[in-house]
C-alpha cells in the first residue's frame, strides 16, 4: 500500500485518512513490517482464527493487518473510549471482522464484544486480559477450544496470576506484559512520553516548576516521572513498595504518600494499574484546580463514582471534565479518568508499539507451533522472541554488538 | 454519566477558551489590570496583532477593560482561531481576521487594522508597523508607538530606526527578561517539541534531533529535546554560541556533518532559509522539519517543491515530499509548528510576555520615550517577575540592610584587610 495511492485523503473520508494514519505508521515499525513477511513465507498463521482486543489505533492496525496477510482469520473487539473510529472501518474496509464502536455506551460495548466471541478466536492477543476473563465467564467451551492467549499489560497479567493461583484460568497465556522487551521501552518511553504530551495538549499549560505527583513508580510511573521531571517539573511519587520508593529517591524524585503530598500537587498521575489508588478522602485533601488523570491504567484508578455523583460535572475544554465539591473546590479529570494517551491522544509512539507488537506476533506464532500442549498458567515470552525483536529494531538503527567471545566467556564463568 | 455541555456554539467554545486561560493568568489579572487601572488607555485605540489564540485575546480583554478601543487582527494567516474570533466579537470587540485565510486574505486583515487608525500597536514580528510604514504612510505617521513580540519583529523595528524610518518610540517586550527568558526558551521549547510528537506520533527518546540556530528559542528547543532523552545537534553560524551549545553538550556541526543522521530538524534561527536547497542532499529519509522561528521561510519550502517528483499529505499538518528514494515530511507548512500545528505557548508564559506587551504599551502612553527601540525599565519586569512569584506563594529574601556597605568595601578594595 503505497502513500501516493491515498492522496486524497483531504477529501475528508475518515476511513482515507485512517488508512493514510495507518500507513504512516507502519514506516516507523520496521520490526513487524520483518515479521509479517517472515510469517507470510512460513505459513505458520495460515487459516488461524486470532481475535485481538487491543487499543484499536493505527499501530494495532498494522498488527492485524500483519496477521491477516499472513493468512490468519482476524477479528478485533475494543471499548469505543479507546476505538479510533476511522482506524475500525479502514480495518473493516480490508476484510477484518470488527466489532468496534466510537460511540458505544457500556452495554452496547459488552455487545459488540459477545459478538467478537461468535468469531470462535483459537487465539486470543489481549489488552487488560478483558476479554480473557470475559470469555472464562461466559464462554467456557470456547475457552476449551482456544489454543491459548497472549497478555499485553502489567495489570492484566497481575490480574491472570490471580485468577491461576484461584485455580481459575483455563487456558496457556504467554505474558507479554511481563517481558522486559515490553514495559522496559512501552511503559517507560511510550507511555511516559506520550500520557505527559497528551496533557500539556490538552491542557495548554506549562509543566516546568509544577508539583507533579506519580502515584506508583512501576513502569509507567518510573516513565511518567521521568518524561514530567526532564521537562521541569517538580515530582512527587507515593509507592506502597518500599524498594521502589527507595528507587525513586534515588531518581531525584520527592516521595510521600499521596495524602501529604495531597494539598502540594498541581497535577495528579494515577499509574498504579490498581483500582481505588485515588479515593475521595485524597481528593478532600488536595487544593482547588488540581488536575487527575491516569496514565498505563483506566479510570477505576479514580474515584470517578464519587465524583459522577457529586451531579457537577461540566465539560470546560475538549476532553476536560470540571466536578465541584461540596467544599467548595474544583477538581479536573482528563479524558473522564481513561488512560489519557489511548483515550484522548494518538496513544503510545509508533516506534515503541513496534517492539510490543512484534512480541506479540511472534508469540501469536508460538502459541500457534505449541498448540493446546501446555496445561493452563502464566508462561514468559522467553528469550527467543525476545532476542528476534531486540536484534530487528537494533540492526534498523545501525547499532553494533559486541561479540562474546570464546575469552569473554571464559573470564565470565572464571572463579 | 452526565456531562452540562456547554453551548457548542463556536462563541461559546472560545469563551471557555478564554476563561481557562485567565484562571491561569494571575500577573495579567491582577499586577497588570491594577497598573493600567489610571485611565492612561482611556479611549486610546490599540491595535492587537499577535497570534489569533485565547491568550492573545485574553490580553485584548485585558486593554480593552482598562479603557482602550481595541482592534484585533492575527500575525500569521494559518494561527487564527475562528472560535476565539466568535467569542471576541460576542464581546463587541473589533475583529480583523478570520480562520482559514491565506497570504492575501492576511494581508487584507492587516491593512483593514491599519484602517482603524490605533495609536499604538501591540505587534508580532512587527507585521502591521512595517506594513503600516509602506502602505497607510499617513497613519503610520500618527502612531505614537509599538510594543513589539519576537525577536524577528525587534530586528526589524531597530533596522527601520537604523534607517531613520521610526519616527516614534518602540518598546521590545522580546528584550524583557520576564519574555525571553521565559517565553523563548520554556514556552516555546516546550511546545516546539509537543508539536512534533503529536502531529508524528513518534518517539523523542533515542531520536537524532537537529537544531538550527541555538538563540533562545534554539536553546529551549534542544534542551528539552535532550531531556527527553533525544540525540541533539546543534547547527550555529555565530562562534560563541556554538561553543555554548558545545558545552551545554550538545552535537555542533555544520548542516553536511549532522543532517545526514537526523530524524527530526527544527529551525530556529529567526531568518530564512536556514535550511535552504543546498542542505536538502544532506537529509535522509523519513526526517520530519519543523520550523520554531517567527518566519514561515526558514525551511525553503519552494525548494522543497522543486525538488519533489511528488507531494503528499499523509497527516493532518504533515506534506511528505519525495526527493529521489527519500521522503521528507514537513510539518504545518514551515509555519511555527508549536502555534499552526498546536495550542501555541503555555498559559502560563503568555501570562508572563503579555504582562510585558500590556505593561509596555501603558509606559508609552505615560511616558515621553524619544524615537527610537526601549526596553520597559528593569523594575518594570522585576515587578511582573514579582507578581508571578507572588500568585506561587514564593517569598524573596531581601538585601540585607548592610549588604549594600559590604559590596562597596569588597569592590574598594577590602581595606579591612589592611
Amino acid at each position: 500500500m503505497g502513500v501516493s495511492a491515498m492522496s486524497d485523503a483531504s477529501s475528508g473520508d475518515i476511513v482515507d485518512d485512517a488508512t493514510l494514519r495507518i500507513v504512516w505508521a507502519a514506516r516507523g515499525m520496521p520490526v513487524l513490517s520483518s515479521i509479517r513477511e517472515a510469517l507470510t513465507a512460513s505459513g505458520a498463521l495460515n487459516g488461524l482464527r486470532i481475535g485481538m482486543g487491543l487499543v484499536l489505533e493505527p499501530k494495532t492496525a498494522n498488527l492485524a493487518l500483519a496477521l491477516q496477510h499472513a493468512g490468519a482469520q482476524v477479528s478485533l473487539h475494543c471499548r469505543g473510549r479507546l476505538t479510533t473510529d476511522g482506524v475500525a472501518r479502514a480495518l473493516e474496509a480490508a476484510g477484518l471482522q470488527v466489532y468496534a464502536e466510537r460511540a458505544a455506551t457500556h452495554d452496547r460495548d459488552i455487545e459488540l464484544a459477545r459478538g467478537f466471541f461468535q468469531t470462535r478466536p483459537d487465539i486470543l492477543l489481549d489488552d487488560g486480559a478483558e476479554l480473557i476473563r470475559m470469555a472464562h465467564r461466559e464462554y467456557p467451551d470456547l475457552v476449551e477450544d482456544m489454543l491459548g492467549a497472549a497478555e499485553q499489560t502489567t495489570s492484566g497479567v497481575r490480574a491472570l496470576r490471580a485468577m491461576h493461583a484461584q485455580g481459575a484460568l483455563k487456558l496457556p497465556v504467554i505474558a507479554v506484559g511481563d517481558s522486559r522487551i515490553k514495559y522496559l521501552f512501552e511503559n517507560v518511553y511510550g507511555t511516559g512520553q506520550s500520557c505527559v504530551m497528551a496533557l500539556l495538549d490538552i491542557t495548554n499549560l506549562q509543566i516546568a516548576g509544577r508539583v507533579v505527583m506519580v502515584v506508583g513508580y512501576g513502569w509507567v510511573g518510573q516513565g511518567v516521572a521521568r518524561h514530567a521531571a526532564a521537562l521541569g517539573a517538580r515530582v512527587v511519587v507515593s509507592e506502597i513498595d518500599a524498594v521502589r520508593a527507595l528507587q525513586a529517591l534515588h531518581d531525584g524524585h520527592r516521595v510521600q504518600s499521596l495524602s501529604d503530598a495531597a494539598p502540594d500537587a498541581e497535577i495528579v498521575f494515577a499509574a498504579t494499574g490498581v483500582a481505588g489508588a485515588v479515593t475521595r478522602a485524597h481528593i478532600e485533601g488536595m487544593q482547588d484546580g488540581v488536575i487527575l488523570c491516569t496514565a498505563g491504567g483506566g479510570a477505576f484508578e479514580l474515584p470517578m463514582d464519587y465524583l459522577n455523583a457529586l451531579g457537577t460535572a461540566t465539560a470546560v475544554r475538549p476532553s476536560v471534565t470540571e466536578y465541584s465539591t461540596p467544599a467548595g473546590k474544583t477538581v479536573l479529570v482528563i479524558g473522564q479518568g481513561d488512560c489519557l494517551n489511548c483515550s484522548d491522544a494518538e496513544g503510545n509512539p509508533i516506534e515503541v508499539m513496534d517492539l510490543t507488537l512484534s512480541l506479540q506476533a511472534l508469540v501469536a506464532e508460538r502459541i500457534a507451533a505449541e498448540g493446546r500442549n501446555r496445561p493452563p498458567g502464566v508462561y514468559p515470552v522467553g528469550p527467543q522472541i525476545e532476542s528476534a525483536v531486540t536484534e530487528g529494531r537494533l540492526r534498523h538503527e545501525g547499532a553494533t554488538l559486541e561479540t562474546l567471545t570464546e575469552e569473554l566467556l571464559a573470564a565470565m564463568n572464571s572463579w | 454519566m452526565s456531562l452540562s455541555l456547554p453551548e457548542p456554539t463556536p462563541a461559546a467554545i472560545g469563551t471557555a477558551k478564554i476563561e481557562w486561560v485567565r484562571r491561569r493568568s494571575p500577573v495579567l489579572d491582577g499586577f497588570v489590570r491594577e497598573r493600567l487601572g489610571d485611565g492612561a488607555l482611556d479611549g486610546v485605540t490599540i491595535a492587537v496583532v499577535v497570534h489569533l489564540e485565547a491568550k492573545t485575546a485574553f490580553l485584548a480583554i485585558i486593554l480593552a477593560d482598562a479603557g482602550a478601543d481595541v482592534v484585533v487582527a492575527g500575525s500569521n494567516p494559518r494561527t487564527t482561531r475562528q472560535d476565539v474570533v466568535e467569542a471576541l466579537k460576542a464581546r463587541g470587540m473589533t475583529v480583523v481576521a478570520a480562520a482559514d485565510g491565506d497570504y492575501e486574505s492576511w494581508n487584507r486583515e492587516l491593512l483593514a487594522a491599519a484602517d482603524c487608525g490605533p495609536t499604538y500597536i501591540v505587534d508580532d514580528g512587527a507585521e502591521l508597523t512595517l506594513r503600516m510604514a509602506r502602505h497607510r504612510p499617513e497613519l503610520f505617521n500618527r502612531l505614537k508607538g509599538v510594543s513589539e513580540e519576537t525577536t524577528t519583529g525587534t530586528a526589524r523595528l531597530q533596522a527601520m530606526s537604523a534607517a531613520g524610518e521610526l519616527p516614534f518610540p518602540a518598546m521590545t517586550a522580546n528584550n524583557a527578561r520576564c519574555k525571553h527568558l521565559f517565553d523563548n526558551v520554556y514556552g516555546t521549547g516546550q511546545t516546539g517539541i509537543q508539536a512534533m510528537l503529536r502531529l508524528t506520533n513518534r518517539q523523542v527518546a533515542g531520536t537524532h534531533l537537529v537544531v538550527v540556530g541555538y538563540g533562545f528559542v534554539g536553546r529551549g528547543t534542544a534542551r528539552y529535546a535532550r531531556a527527553l532523552g533525544a540525540y541533539t545537534y546543534v547547527v550555529e553560524t555565530d562562534p560563541v554560541r556554538a561553543l555554548e551549545a558545545h558545552m551545554d553538550g550538545h552535537t555542533v556541526g555544520s548542516p553536511a556533518d549532522v543532517l545526514p543522521t537526523a530524524e527530526m530538524v527544527f529551525t530556529a534561527t529567526g531568518g530564512v532559509r536556514a535550511i535552504g536547497e543546498e542542505d536538502l542532499a544532506f537529509l535522509r529519509n523519513d526526517v520530519v522539519l519543523a520550523n520554531v522561528g517567527h518566519s514561515d521561510l526558514e525551511i525553503d519550502i519552494e525548494a522543497l517543491r522543486r525538488a519533489a517528483t511528488s507531494i503528499d499529505h499523509p497527516r493532518e499538518d504533515v506534506e511528505t515530499f519525495r526527493l529521489g528514494d527519500r521522503d521528507v515530511h514537513l510539518l504545518s507548512s514551515g509555519a511555527l509548528v508549536n502555534i499552526a500545528g498546536g495550542a501555541g505557548h503555555p498559559v502560563e508564559i503568555m501570562d508572563l510576555s503579555f504582562a510585558v506587551q500590556a505593561v509596555g504599551t501603558h509606559y508609552l502612553a505615560t511616558h515621553k520615550l524619544t524615537p527610537g527601540v526601549h526596553v520597559i525599565p528593569p523594575e518594570l519586569d522585576n515587578a511582573i517577575a514579582a507578581a508571578k512569584l507572588r500568585s506561587l506563594g514564593i517569598s524573596l529574601t531581601q538585601t540585607r540592610a548592610n549588604q549594600k556597605e559590604d559590596v562597596k568595601e569588597m569592590l574598594d578594595g577590602g581595606q579591612r584587610d589592611e
